[in-house]
């Protein structure tokens, strides 16, 4: 089974989104390839390229020196690719077994699924995880209240029982723990072994290194070096990573030296908060202060955000003011002056078909007393609107009519509308546009100098070096480091990131 | 947290709808001694036929992550033509012609709901809503007013028929849940399980999941007209308004049953021990000589109750963790 892939020159937008601009990329039998890059890089949306999930805008891909188009993942999966997705594609409901085989069931006469051979090959399948599962997994256990590790790993035998000739590993190994990885890691020589060819799209630098035999670098969607990994080390390609990129449209902002804010009041306080997806986070957040959270997506950030807010139960201490608080409910954290301003708007934070006045008002009804006062409440509303400079046809208009920037300042709106002392935001420019992200920066840096407390969690690494005071980088749920002052620098947030060694402080 | 919980329930559903049934048999049995003897049973089982029917069919589009609203508007248009074009002297040949005709109209309405939902896209809810009016219109259109009917043979046939001494119903429930059954054992029962469960990730895999969306209105569409041909050979005359409190009984019958709303969990025997339940309890109360004024409640609140054991027990085992 030789298969030998090319992209060439591959181009992808969405709208006036450049995801991919000019993309190329080598892959042949019997090796893997890295695919690296930072946040945002476009190495998502070149594997689902590569596996007909998206259809591409310019370029070409080449199979085996033949131009292929992939109209949808079951063209690709027919030539052989197969890909284990970063957002599962397994059913909760069904079972390891019905979930492996779907749409690839063997059949026995009459079109009756042979439950037998399927029970069978699943059982030699997870024997290949053998002794790395917390529990006793069968091949009818129901995938729906798997942990994320094990249906991780459902999700990686399902793509390999295709016996695929190319595999695509999109950040299959960020759910598992390093015995799983290892598993996963001789399997992967196996099948190399076996001539199949492996993408590896990873952010650990130190299972690139361990697995892979060539990298390819992307930034802002462009291929920015390719090679053998024998000839680089992690330093090389992180800095490939974010070389010649810039901070764009960062309010610069004058931060407090380090001493001057190490004398300020100490607003939060959180000693070795742990739950699901946090490991022990331990940190300070002084009054006036904009502090930063990086790091890869899905590293515990949101669960400390969540916990903070007494959304998520923890364990650990929390203290507000120099008061031990412990929050199981996010109306106790509210009446202490915080506030939660998500990331998915949609989601959490708004509702879409009633009016933006509406919404600007839901937290804070209770200021209004038992019988509302509209018209005091439309008044603040107004204000704070304007003072957001919210564009919309009037208070009454829902929020679905909102660009995705001003229904983001109206979640912003409705939390400043009660006046609190810390705010923690969750990725909160991700998907706006560019203007409307300056006017938000212009207004965490206000925010900042009326004394309040912003606890800032952001994909974007140009939001934390261009704006925070200082950047904690999470990574596996735990603090990785501490970025401050001359240490605040792109490429050491990166590294920290990936779990590179840092850059001496200059 | 929720979702997980929600697991713990599955393996308990198809349980919880036994115990249910056999708690309202025993009730019934102490105010209705007689109830089990078999012309007693027969006289019960014929009337809960055609809910059994459309509940089922209801339970195949609820499965698929859908809903049917039109259902009893279907069972109205089966009913109307067969009681106008067979008629109470009507041809017996013809009669069974129409009957396979009436079939063929219900899958069309079900393709029409399927175009909808799984082509266009739509809202199932809203859209089955919709077409609820189309299909009962064209019943009305059909037949104006009450009357016509089948010819005597067919429906002495239906209501008395006893082979081995049991009800015909225990015959056409057996024959649903052998070809329930074997519909797990394919490919497609797979596909309906995905597609139910979580549409994108079946679509990720290939699963074709407009073709089995559509299907399942057909198959809905298909046992509406089941029920349409049972409910017209139990009353013997048309009414184009004899569906119309069908559609919400099935879709309760399939939640007393245990398949959620939701879709992707569940199956058929459920939902027909629902339809069966939903039919005893009114049988019960009359006969418990409760005051007829009370009767809507009462009926009302034993249905309450059952819909809200699942979670009521649930909550409980919760507070013990």
């Amino acid at each position: 089974m030789t298969i030998s892939l090319a992209a060439r020159n591959i181009a992808k937008h969405y709208g006036a989104v450049i995801a991919l601009s000019n993309v190329s990329l080598d892959i042949q039998s019997g090796e893997v390839l890295a695919l690296i890059g930072a946040n945002g890089s476009g190495k998502s949306t070149l594997s689902k390229i590569i596996n007909g999930v998206v259809v591409l805008d310019g370029g070409q891909l080449l199979l085996d020196d033949h131009p292929v188009h992939f109209q949808s993942p079951q063209a690709a999966r027919r030539l052989g690719i197969s890909t284990v997705f970063q957002e599962l594609s397994l059913v909760p409901q069904m079972s390891i077994a019905e979930n492996i085989w779907l749409t690839r069931e063997p059949l026995r006469r009459g079109g009756i699924v042979d439950r037998k051979a399927i029970y069978r090959k699943t059982e030699e399948l997870l024997a290949l995880f053998a002794g790395t599962f917390k529990s006793n997994l069968t091949p009818d256990t129901a995938v729906g209240p798997l942990p994320p590790d094990e249906k991780q790993i459902v999700e990686i035998l399902k793509a390999a029982s295709a016996d695929p000739r190319l595999l695509i590993l999109d950040e299959a190994t960020a759910s598992l723990d390093s015995r799983q990885v290892q598993r996963l890691f001789e399997l992967v020589l196996r099948w190399k072994q076996a001539g199949m060819a492996i993408v590896f799209v990873s952010h650990r630098m130190e299972e690139i290194f361990q697995i892979a035999d060539r990298y390819t670098v992307l930034r802002n969607g462009t291929t920015v070096g390719e090679g053998l990994i024998k000839d680089v080390t992690a330093r090389d390609l992180v800095t490939l990573m974010v070389q010649g990129a810039t901070a764009q449209n960062v309010a610069q902002r004058s931060r407090p030296s380090v001493a001057s804010l190490a004398e300020r009041n100490i607003t939060l306080e959180a000693k070795d908060l742990r739950a699901e997806g946090l490991h022990g986070v331990s940190f300070q957040l002084h009054e006036g202060e904009l502090l930063g959270l990086g790091g890869l997506r899905g590293q515990g950030q949101h669960q400390l955000l969540l916990a903070l807010f007494g959304d998520i139960r923890f364990t650990g201490t929390v203290t507000v003011d120099a008061t031990p608080v412990n929050f199981t409910h996010p109306r106790q954290a509210m009446r202490k002056g915080l506030a939660l301003v998500p990331g998915e708007r949609a989601k959490e934070g708004l509702l879409l078909l009633r009016s933006i006045l509406e919404n600007l008002l839901i937290p804070s009804w209770r200021e209004y007393g038992p019988l509302l006062r509209i018209g005091k409440a439309r008044q603040n509303a107004a204000a704070i609107a304007t003072s957001l400079n919210l564009k919309m046809a009037g208070l009454e208009a829902p929020v679905s009519s909102l660009s995705g920037g001003n229904a983001q300042k109206v979640v912003i709106g409705k939390w400043l509308l009660r006046n609190p002392k810390l705010l923690l935001l969750d990725d909160p420019t991700k998907g706006i546009d560019v203007g409307t992200k300056a006017e938000f920066y212009k207004l965490l840096a206000q925010l900042c100098e009326q004394g309040k407390s912003v606890l800032f969690y952001s994909s974007d690494d140009e939001e934390l070096i261009g704006l925070c005071d200082r950047v904690l980088v999470m990574h596996d749920g735990m603090i990785r480091s501490e970025l401050v002052g001359e240490s605040l620098t792109r490429a050491n947030l990166v590294a920290a990131s990936l779990g590179a060694a840092q850059e001496e402080h200059s | 947290m929720i979702r997980r919980f929600g697991w713990r329930n599955r393996a308990t559903q198809l349980p919880f709808a036994i115990y249910l049934l056999v708690a309202v048999v025993l009730i019934n049995l102490t105010v209705q001694p007689g109830m089990l003897e078999p012309a007693t049973l027969n006289g019960n089982m014929r009337v809960f036929l055609p809910l059994i029917l459309v509940a089922a069919g209801q339970a195949i589009v609820i499965l698929g992550g859908g809903i049917d609203i039109s259902a009893g508007a279907i069972v109205a248009i089966v009913n109307a033509l067969l009681a106008t074009q067979v008629g109470l002297q009507g041809d017996p040949g013809f009669a069974v012609l129409m009957m396979l005709f009436a079939l063929l109209v219900g899958m069309a309405a079900g393709a029409v709901n399927g175009f909808f939902v799984a082509i266009l896209r739509l809202q199932p809810i809203i859209t089955t809503y919709a077409t609820s009016f189309l299909f009962g219109g064209l019943a009305l259109w059909i037949l104006p007013s009450p009357g016509g009917g089948l010819p005597a043979p067919f429906t002495s046939f239906y209501r008395e028929t006893m082979p081995l001494g049991l009800p015909l119903a225990f015959f056409v429930i057996a024959l649903l849940v052998l070809a329930w059954y074997g519909l797990r054992q394919t490919r497609y029962g797979r596909y309906l399980f995905a597609v139910g469960g979580r549409a994108d990730a079946a679509y990720q895999t290939g699963v074709p999941v407009r073709v089995v969306q559509f299907s399942t209105y057909v198959i809905s569409g298909l046992m509406s007209a089941f029920g349409g041909i049972a409910i017209t050979l139990l009353t013997g005359s048309g009414n184009a308004q004899i569906g119309d409190l069908l559609t919400l009984a099935s879709i309760t019958a399939v939640v007393i049953g245990g398949t959620a709303l939701s879709g992707g969990t569940g199956g058929i025997g459920g939902p027909i021990i629902g339809a069966i339940v939903l039919g005893l309890v009114p049988n019960l109360i009359s006969f418990a000589n409760i005051e007829s004024s009370w009767q809507t409640f009462l009926n009302a609140a034993i249905i309450v109750l059952a819909l809200a054991m699942p979670g009521i027990l649930s909550l409980i085992r919760r507070r013990r963790v």
